[in-house]
C-alpha cells in the first residue's frame, strides 16, 4: 500500500503545458506576479514556456526562488498568485503551479545551474535552522558573497519539508535536489547540532558577521486533556515517522485527526492511501471558514476521509473522545484506533537569547535587540507558508548585506 | 434533426452533397473510397494515377506539421506521391467504386510525363468507368521534373497537356492548379484553352515547416536530409480563397467552375469556399487528422447555414461574394469607426492596451488601480487591433464618424461581422 503514498501525481508533457499555458491571458502588469510573496513572477515564466522558452522559465523561477521546485508543489497558489489570475473573469485559474512544476523538472532534467556564488566578499553567515527560510536566506547569501554556515538538529535538512509533507505531496528526491543546488553553492551545513547545546548563542556570534534563526515551529503542540495517552500520537511525528519509513509503518485499524489545516489533511490522505479504511477528521473550523488549502481538503475528500466540521474535542477516554459543537448544541462520541493531534506547532528557542511572543518576534521585521541576530522565517511577522518562508528569507538576507555590505573584509 | 438538399451539378456531373475527398492519401484505395462514401461523402478524387512505368518509391517519414501553441496541424506537409499501386489495380478499384456507389460521383485524377501518357490515362480511366477526370497538374514534391506544380507554372505544357487528355477521353475535365506560381489566371486560361471544363484549386504549397535545429535540416528527417515540400492545411485557406476570388474575376474567366480546396475542416470553412465561387470542395487535411467522419458536421452545418440563408439550393451561394471583394483602391475611405468596451465583458488583462501601444497608435491608456482600459479618440485610427487581442471578445464596433472634410453618412456604414466567436 505504499506505493500510492510514495507516487506523486503525473505533470505535464510539453504538450499539455503549451496547453494550459496558451490559457493564459499573458496580461499586462500581471496580477499573478503581483500576487507572489516571494515574487517568482509567473506572468514571467509562463510567458517563456508560451513561447517554447522553457530554459529562460527556469532561470526566471530560480532566480527568485531557491525552492522553486518545491513551491511548485505545495504552495496555495489558489491563496496567491491564482487567486488574481485575470482568467477567473473567463472560466478557472491558470494552473500555475503546475506549470511551475513542469518547468522545474525541465530545469533538474536538463541539469541546469542558474544560482552561483557571488565573489567572496569574506563575510561569514551562520544560520540556525535549515528549513525553507533559511535554506532561501543562504541562497542569497550566497549570491551576495558571503559564506554560509548551517545549523541543523536534525540528521537531515529541509525541516518541515523533509520531515513533514508527505511523500506523494513533495518527493524526498526533490526536496533533496533543491538543497543539493544550495550545497553546491558553497552552504555547508552541520547536522544534528543543536545551538544553545552543542554550540552555543556566543560561539556562534563571535566566529560569524550576523547569525540568523530560523528554526521554525517544529514542536507540536498538544491539548491538555490528550496528555498521557497511549492512543495519541501528533501530527509531527505521524508525518516524521511515516516519510522515515517511506509509508513502511504499522497501520492503526481506524484513525481520527482533530485539526483542520493542510497538515491535518496530509495525515488524514496519508492514513488513506497507506490503506486505512475509516479516517476521521474533526475540525475546529466549519467549511465555510476552513484553513486547509482547496486543493488538499478535495484529495481528503477523494480519498473518502469523514470530515466533522466545527467540532472541538471536550473530553478523551482512552480511545473514545467527545466532541462538541462549537455552535450548535451537539455532541458526538468516535472511538478510533489511532488519535492524532494536528492543531498546530510551537517554536523551541531555548539558550538562543531571543524573544518571542506566541512563537513570533513582538516586533515586524527581521533584526533583534541583538545587532548580530536577525530572525526570519515562522517565528518572523507574517505568514507561516513556505512560499512567505522564502520570501521572508531573501528579505532577511537583503537586509544583513545592507547592514554588513560596506564592511568587506577584503 | 435538419435535412436539406445540398445536391449541385458541377461540369455536367450530379453531386449529391458538395463535399469531395482530394487526390491523395485519403482516397487510395477502394476500401478507403467505400468508407468515405459509407459515412456521407458526395465524390471522391482518387489519388493521382501515374503511368505503369512510373515508380513510386516514397520516403519514411514523409508528414510535418506546424503548430502553435497547443493547436496541432495548423498546417501539414507532405512528401507523398501519386498512387502506389500498380495501374491495373487503381483502374480495378475506380471500377469496382463506380458499381458499388453508382450514385457517389468517382473523379481520376491522373497525371504523365508526356503527351501520349496524358492520353491515354484518360482514355482508360474513361474506360474505368470514372465520371469526371481532374489533371493533376500542380503536385510539388514528384521525383520528376516532368510531373507535378512545375509543369502547372508553365501555360504552354498546361494546354498541350489539356488538349492531349481530350483527345483520351470525353468525361468532364477540371485541371488542378498550383499555388507556387505569382498569378493564376494564365494557367487556368491556358488550361480552358486545352479543352478544361473547370479548375481545381489550389494544390499544397512549397514549402518548410520546421527546421531541427539539432541536425540542421527540415522535418521530417529522411535519414538525415529533407526536401522542400507541399504545406496544406487551416493555414493555407487565405492563400486558397485569394486564388479563387482572382480566378473568379479574371476577366475571361468569369463564371469559372471551381472546385475549392485548401484547409478546409468546418461548414463555414467550405460555405467560404462556395461563397468565392467553388461549386464542389475537396479536403485531405482535416480527414488525415480526423477520419472521414467529420464530412457529418460540415454537411449538417451547412444545411443550418442555408435554412438561415433561406437558401433551397446550394447553387444559389456560389460566388455570392466575388462581387464584395474589391481592389484596395475601391474601398471606402472616408470614415472611421471607433472600438467600444463592453465594461461587464472586460476582465482587466491589458492586452489591448499592450498591443496599442507596440503595435498601433497608442490611443488605449490603462489605469493601473481600476485595471482597466479606456479610448482615446484623439489617437485612435479605427484599426480595431484591440479588438482582435481581447481575448473576452469585449471590444466591439463602436461610433463611426465621417473623417474631417468627407461627405457621408455614419448610420449607413456596414461594419458588423456575424461572424460567432
Amino acid at each position: 500500500m505504499t506505493k500510492k503514498y510514495e507516487t506523486e501525481a503525473p505533470g505535464y508533457t510539453m504538450t499539455t503545458v503549451m496547453e494550459e499555458a496558451a490559457r493564459c491571458l499573458l496580461c499586462h502588469d500581471a496580477p499573478c506576479s503581483a500576487a507572489c510573496p516571494a515574487h517568482t513572477d509567473p506572468a514571467k515564466f509562463i510567458r517563456s514556456v508560451r513561447f517554447r522558452n522553457v530554459k529562460g522559465a527556469a532561470e526566471t523561477i530560480r532566480e527568485n526562488n531557491a525552492l522553486g521546485a518545491i513551491c511548485a508543489r505545495v504552495c496555495p497558489t489558489e491563496k496567491y498568485c491564482e487567486l488574481a489570475c485575470s482568467r477567473s473573469g473567463i472560466d478557472v485559474p491558470i494552473d500555475i503551479g503546475g506549470i511551475q512544476r513542469y518547468v522545474t523538472d525541465f530545469e533538474q532534467a536538463a541539469d541546469m545551474h542558474i544560482l552561483h556564488k557571488g565573489d567572496s566578499n569574506g563575510m561569514h553567515i551562520a544560520i540556525i535552522g535549515s528549513g525553507p527560510a533559511g535554506l532561501q536566506s543562504a541562497t542569497t547569501l550566497l549570491e551576495k558573497g558571503y559564506s554560509v554556515d548551517i545549523y541543523e538538529k536534525n540528521a537531515k535538512a529541509g525541516g518541515y519539508l523533509t520531515y513533514g509533507i508527505p511523500e506523494y505531496r513533495l518527493p524526498s528526491n526533490i526536496v533533496d535536489y533543491e538543497i543539493k543546488r544550495i550545497t553546491d553553492m558553497g552552504a555547508n551545513i552541520h547536522f544534528n547540532t543543536v545551538i544553545g547545546q552543542d554550540i552555543t548563542m556566543d560561539q556562534l556570534k563571535a566566529d560569524n558577521d550576523a547569525v540568523i534563526v530560523a528554526i521554525g515551529a517544529s514542536e507540536a503542540k498538544i491539548l491538555p486533556i490528550f496528555e498521557n495517552n497511549d492512543a495519541v500520537e501528533t501530527a509531527v511525528s505521524f508525518l516524521a515517522r511515516t516519510k522515515e519509513a517511506k509509508g513502511n509503518i504499522e497501520l492503526p485499524k481506524d484513525a481520527l485527526v482533530i485539526g483542520g489545516g493542510d497538515v491535518a489533511m496530509d495525515v488524514v490522505t496519508t492514513l488513506k492511501n497507506l490503506g486505512v479504511e475509516h479516517v476521521t477528521d474533526a475540525a475546529y473550523e466549519q467549511f465555510d471558514e476552513f484553513r486547509a488549502s482547496k486543493k488538499e481538503l478535495a484529495g481528503a475528500e477523494r480519498e473518502g476521509v469523514t470530515i466533522i466540521d466545527g467540532y472541538i474535542p471536550e473530553s478523551v477516554d482512552g480511545h473514545t473522545v467527545t466532541l462538541k459543537h462549537r455552535h450548535i448544541n451537539s455532541k458526538m462520541t468516535i472511538e478510533a484506533d489511532a488519535i492524532i493531534l494536528a492543531i498546530g506547532q510551537e517554536t523551541n528557542a531555548k539558550n538562543l537569547g531571543i524573544r518571542l511572543e506566541h512563537g513570533e518576534a513582538p516586533s515586524a521585521g527581521y533584526k533583534t535587540r541583538d545587532p548580530k541576530v536577525f530572525i526570519t522565517g515562522d517565528i518572523a511577522q507574517g505568514d507561516k507558508t513556505v512560499v512567505y518562508a522564502v520570501q521572508k528569507g531573501k528579505e532577511v538576507a537583503d537586509e544583513i548585506d545592507s547592514i554588513l555590505g560596506g564592511n568587506r573584509h577584503d | 434533426m435538419i435535412n436539406k438538399d445540398l445536391s449541385i451539378d458541377f461540369l455536367g456531373v450530379h453531386f449529391e452533397n458538395p463535399f469531395c475527398l482530394s487526390s491523395s492519401p485519403v482516397g487510395n484505395c477502394y476500401e478507403m473510397c467505400a468508407k468515405a462514401f459509407d459515412e456521407g461523402w458526395g465524390g471522391i478524387v482518387f489519388k493521382t494515377i501515374g503511368p505503369e512505368d512510373f515508380e513510386i518509391d516514397e520516403v519514411s517519414p514523409r508528414f510535418d506539421e506546424l503548430t502553435k501553441e497547443g493547436t496541432p496541424f495548423v498546417a501539414f506537409k507532405n512528401m507523398e506521391q501519386i498512387a502506389e499501386h500498380p495501374l491495373k489495380q487503381n483502374l480495378a478499384d475506380l471500377k469496382k467504386l463506380k458499381e458499388n456507389y453508382p450514385d457517389k460521383v468517382v473523379i481520376a485524377s491522373i497525371m504523365g510525363p508526356t503527351e501520349e501518357d496524358w492520353e491515354e490515362l484518360a482514355r482508360l480511366v474513361t474506360e474505368a468507368g470514372a465520371d469526371m477526370i481532374e489533371m493533376n497538374l500542380s503536385c510539388p514534391q514528384m521525383t520528376s521534373h516532368a510531373m507535378g506544380s512545375d509543369v502547372g507554372s508553365n501555360p504552354p505544357l498546361v494546354e498541350k497537356y489539356c488538349k492531349a487528355v481530350k483527345r483520351g477521353s470525353d468525361l468532364p475535365m477540371m485541371a488542378k492548379m498550383t499555388p507556387n506560381i505569382t498569378d493564376m489566371v494564365p494557367a487556368a486560361k491556358a488550361a480552358m484553352a486545352g479543352g478544361a471544363d473547370g479548375i481545381a484549386t489550389i494544390n499544397t504549397v512549397k514549402s518548410i515547416a520546421n527546421v531541427d535545429l539539432e541536425k540542421k535540416t527540415a522535418l521530417p528527417i529522411v535519414n538525415g536530409k529533407s526536401s522542400i515540400s507541399g504545406l496544406s492545411g487551416k493555414a493555407v485557406k487565405p492563400i486558397a480563397l485569394r486564388f479563387i476570388q482572382q480566378l473568379r474575376v479574371a476577366s475571361g474567366l468569369e463564371q469559372l467552375p471551381i472546385s475549392g480546396i485548401g484547409g478546409i475542416e468546418t461548414w463555414e470553412d467550405a460555405v467560404e469556399f462556395i461563397l468565392m465561387g467553388s461549386t464542389t470542395l475537396q479536403v485531405t487535411t482535416s480527414v488525415m487528422q480526423y477520419g472521414y467522419r467529420i464530412v457529418e458536421d460540415m454537411k449538417n452545418g451547412l444545411m443550418h447555414y442555408m435554412e438561415e440563408q433561406g437558401v433551397e439550393h446550394l447553387s444559389e451561394l456560389v460566388g455570392l461574394a466575388n462581387k464584395n471583394i474589391v481592389p484596395a483602391e475601391d474601398l471606402d475611405r472616408n470614415y472611421k469607426m471607433y472600438p467600444e468596451i463592453d465594461w461587464d465583458k472586460c476582465i482587466g488583462c491589458g492586452r489591448c492596451f499592450i498591443s496599442c501601444y507596440d503595435g498601433a497608435h497608442q490611443a488605449i491608456s490603462w489605469d493601473e488601480k481600476t485595471r482597466r482600459p479606456s479610448i482615446d479618440t484623439s489617437k485612435c485610427v479605427g484599426c480595431h487591433l484591440c479588438a482582435l487581442v481581447c481575448p473576452v471578445h469585449a471590444i466591439h464596433p463602436g461610433k463611426i464618424v465621417m473623417k474631417e472634410g468627407r461627405e457621408g453618412d455614419p448610420s449607413k456604414i456596414d461594419v458588423v461581422s456575424q461572424r460567432l466567436n
